[in-house]
């Protein structure tokens, strides 16, 4: 069966299958992840699950990233920790569309931690781990065409983030065959969350609960916790998300084809939902053809209307946000900020950033089109923002791929900057470097938990 | 403002008042809170139990106020307490089925058990406000489930308290801490987000996970909300293009709850439970029913159950694949096989707690009967527990017919358990774990719950 191959794969994986280009690019994943966690520990929906998770704690524990001053049980640690890295929608993203980091890494980092002294956890057994959840994400995806475009019914880092953190922590924990079969079909019971808590507080907590449960699952797994064999297979079991699903099996272990290296992730400049990203980029050239240097204001007053052209994404149109969350899937408010003040960033999501005047004035202006060209996938879309002035002149522009899109993924100076700008809100500068380093060579720690 | 279905229901939830409970809603819920505790009391006997307890304790130990079915002196943090609770209560798979088809006390009890172990002293609830929670937690799973055709036949695709059931236990926490009505809205939008588990491992150990999930996840979803989690505050209404709630049906028709001042009527004052006599899935008791009588006949023909004489065992189901096993090999497959439980029947003249043991699954004399079955799907036998029939036809070698047929069986809402059979059941699940004052204390105070003080001493 499927599902016994995916137990199979899991369990015979090791670290001589890992190409350099996987390393490379998860480790980017990781470095990304962990600074976009560490600025999200300071969101109010972080400190409201901290808050929460406080009510348990016991001898065995694992840390908050960037808080030394309590633990938690792995669980919760799991759990707020990958709340935090999806609090401001400032995490990586897939294709098919996924956040495959966040719901992995908190879980393995947590899981390594709660290890007994005796029996450590190297780097490269974590890189392996999170690996192994990445790619059972990814191919989890590939079982139904409707994984391809952006989602509607459910959403995906709920159903496939819970069953990559189980994989990722079962090969953690080394489970035989067997229990890495039970662990996929346990989490597969939790998997699931509507979409229509996106660009709500909650949203945040399906990367948190996917972490959470997949870790959840492994451990009852390990303890001899059963489910359906045929988890994988069953259109009653993980294709009960799905109205089309064709499993199939994975590849040999011979030289294994991992999918991050035939399709990287896209990381994200500024924390919104990716769709805006393309409009952020058009915006901001268009802006460059309006205003002659980057200190003159945007003349308001001579803007007729604006136009953008995106993809039929509904849970993204919203033409006047009032909370951060909104503003973060909102097509208009990034394109007006982008025309407003050149570039988007943490900042332009800021309570007092959203409620500006001239802000409002702009959204007023703007409406959306939808193309039919324009299909809502992450690896086709467009965007052709256009600005009419009064006087009747267009000035327009399009971006086909934004910069930290997998098709022109960020620099590595300038994932560090992300990285620092984030992580600095939180940890003191050596600790930046420390980090750094230590995730550019995680083959070679010793014991992953230094990280 | 035009009213959305989610705040209509959040106005529900914070605006009910134990003045609302009809007697007979009163007396159905006792019966049904009776019935659970007693079936979560076994079920800490389970295998499943076992790994789900020690799993709580290994990772959690503090602030641990919670207790455990059939575990003095052990406590856990209440999610969690709610947790192995819920496990217990549906790990035979013994607990309540309702119609629309859930397991609905499962879902809310145990949270409400452990939320009212949680609350300090000076705000513990009494009986009365325990009932009415509880009556809560049954009233939006009842509700929901009205939203779709989907849900009036047994299901196939999500595990109804799965869905279902973590709504109304996130709904019955609400209650019980008497959260504000926008608390009450984002408690529902959080649970939606922690609900719908897939029908794929009903039949497995890993089942009574969905109703230990719903029970605690639903109760999260409340103390998230307490401190000011929010969700989206549309989640039960249709919204194309972006699912709510509604992401779990693909016919999805969301009403809002009346809420008049003075009268609401509860679903359960018109559609009663029904109760398991033995720990099998409800559409079991059909065919056990059926598969009684006609071992009558057969003995009154015969003298004596003789296999030897049956050439073929004739059953008449209705067509739903998770409970159609020819051969099941484990207990939990076992409570699931229309096949397995008529012979049961046919050869012990009962089905009962021991009939699911692996030396009782195994028996040769049953392997036997198992090979003379023959499954037969009539059209005019829906897939649905408020219509469907069993029918089990014995065909002898001398060319005699013999059938049994079971309309509605003992214990359905339809032909409910009396009183001294109910007590009966209790009784016998509780004496796994608890002496016999206790157990009669239980009973008393749950008859009397409107009277009590502090329903944490429940």
């Amino acid at each position: 069966t499927i599902t016994e191959n995916f137990a199979n794969v899991i369990h015979g994986l090791n670290a001589n299958h890992l190409t350099d280009q996987v390393i490379q690019r998860s480790k980017r994943m990781i470095l990304d992840t962990l600074g976009v966690g560490l600025l999200g520990t300071s969101t109010e929906v972080c400190h409201k699950v901290t808050q929460y998770s406080k009510i348990y704690s016991s001898d065995i524990s694992s840390t908050i990233w960037g808080h030394l001053d309590f633990r938690l049980p792995p669980l919760y640690a799991a759990f707020v920790n990958g709340v935090a890295v999806h609090s401001m929608d400032f995490d990586d993203t897939w294709h098919p569309a996924t956040h495959p980091s966040g719901a992995v890494l908190p879980a393995v980092i947590a899981l390594s931690e709660a290890f007994p002294q005796k029996k450590k956890i190297s780097g490269l057994d974590l890189l392996l781990a999170f690996n192994v959840g990445i790619e059972v994400q990814g191919r989890l995806l590939r079982f139904s065409s409707e994984a391809r475009n952006i989602p509607k019914r459910f959403h995906p880092p709920t159903v496939v983030g819970t069953m990559g953190s189980a994989a990722a922590c079962a090969k953690l924990l080394a489970l035989d065959q067997l229990k890495c079969k039970n662990a996929l079909a346990i989490a597969a019971s939790y998997a699931g969350a509507p979409l229509a808590n996106a660009a709500t507080q909650t949203k945040p907590l399906h990367v948190g609960n996917a972490a959470k449960h997949g870790l959840e699952a492994a451990c009852l797994a390990s303890q001899g916790l059963q489910g359906n064999k045929q988890i994988l297979d069953m259109e009653s079991g993980i294709g009960a998300f799905y109205t089309d699903y064709n499993p199939q099996t994975l590849p040999t272990l011979q030289s294994y084809p991992w999918l991050l290296d035939q399709q990287d992730v896209a990381i994200k400049r500024f924390p919104a939902h990716l769709g805006t990203h393309w409009v952020a980029d058009a915006a901001s050239s268009v802006r460059k053809k309006l205003v002659e240097s980057s200190d003159n204001l945007l003349p308001l007053e001579k803007i007729e209307k604006v136009i953008l052209k995106v993809p039929e994404v509904k849970y993204v149109n919203r033409p006047s946000p009032t909370s951060e969350h909104e503003a973060r899937h909102s097509f208009q408010f990034v394109a007006c900020s982008a025309l407003l003040d050149g570039s988007v960033s943490v900042q332009s999501f800021a309570g007092e950033n959203i409620h500006r005047p001239a802000l409002q004035e702009l959204l007023r202006k703007t409406q959306l089109e939808h193309p039919p060209d324009n299909t809502p996938s992450f690896e086709s879309l467009y965007c052709e923002v256009s600005v009419t002035l009064r006087d009747g002149n267009t000035v327009s522009d399009r971006c086909d791929t934004f910069y930290g899109h997998w098709r022109k993924p960020l620099k590595k100076e300038d994932l560090e900057k992300k990285f620092q700008s984030n992580a600095s809100s939180v940890l003191p500068a050596e600790a930046l470097e420390g980090v750094t380093e230590t995730v550019y060579n995680l083959e070679k720690v010793g014991d992953c938990s230094v990280l | 403002p035009e009213e959305t279905v989610t705040s209509s229901f959040a106005s529900f939830i914070q605006a009910v008042r134990p003045e609302h409970l009809s007697k007979t809603v009163r007396q159905r819920s006792k019966r049904m809170i009776l019935d659970s505790i007693g079936v979560g009391l076994v079920g800490s006997t389970t295998h499943v139990f076992d790994i789900a307890l020690q799993y709580c304790r290994e990772l959690y130990s503090s602030v641990a106020v919670s207790s455990v079915y059939g575990k003095p002196g052990v406590k856990l943090s209440p999610t969690l307490a709610a947790f192995t609770n819920g496990v217990a209560t549906h790990s035979m798979d013994f607990d309540d089925t309702w119609h629309p088809a859930t397991h609905p006390s499962g879902a809310v009890l145990p949270a409400l058990l452990a939320a009212s172990q949680m609350l300090p002293p000076s705000t513990k609830p009494n009986g009365v406000d325990f009932l009415l929670a509880f009556n809560v937690g049954l009233e939006v799973q009842g509700r929901l489930m009205h939203f779709s055709t989907e849900a009036h036949n047994i299901p196939k695709r999500f595990h109804p308290p799965s869905v279902v059931g973590t709504m109304g236990s996130a709904a019955a926490t609400a209650k019980l801490l008497s959260l504000s009505t926008t608390q009450c809205a984002h408690a529902l939008g959080i649970a939606a987000s922690l609900a719908g588990a897939p029908m794929a491992n009903a039949a497995t150990q890993a089942k009574p996970l969905h109703i230990g999930n719903a029970t605690r996840l639903g109760f999260e979803a409340a103390l998230l909300a307490a401190r000011g989690m929010e969700a989206n505050p549309l989640i039960l209404d249709d919204i194309p293009g972006c699912s709510g709630f509604s992401a779990f049906y693909s016919v999805y028709q969301p009403k809002p709850l009346s809420t008049s001042s003075d009268h609401h009527e509860f679903l359960l004052e018109k559609q009663d439970i029904a109760f398991k006599r033995f720990p099998a899935h409800l559409g079991m008791h059909w065919v056990v029913d059926a598969a009684l009588s006609v071992r009558n006949l057969f003995i009154n023909y015969a003298g004596s159950f003789a296999p030897s004489l049956i050439r073929n065992i004739v059953l008449k189901i209705p067509m739903s694949k998770y409970i159609n096993r020819p051969f099941p090999t484990s207990e939990h497959q076992a409570r699931h096989s229309f096949q397995f439980n008529a012979c049961t029947a046919l050869l012990d003249g009962e089905v009962c707690l021991s009939s699911f043991t692996e030396s009782s699954i195994h028996r040769q004399e049953l392997r036997e009967l198992l090979d003379k079955v023959v499954v037969e799907h009539p059209e005019d036998n829906v897939a649905n527990f408020d219509k469907m029939y069993g029918e089990v036809a014995l065909l002898l070698h001398s060319g005699d017919v013999l059938t049994g047929k079971c309309d509605t069986f003992y214990g359905h809402w339809r032909k409910p358990l009396s009183k001294e059979s109910l007590l009966k059941k209790f009784r016998s699940n509780a004496s796994h774990v608890f002496p016999e004052e206790k157990i009669e204390t239980i009973i008393t105070l749950v008859d009397n719950l409107e009277s009590l003080s502090d329903s944490s001493q429940l």
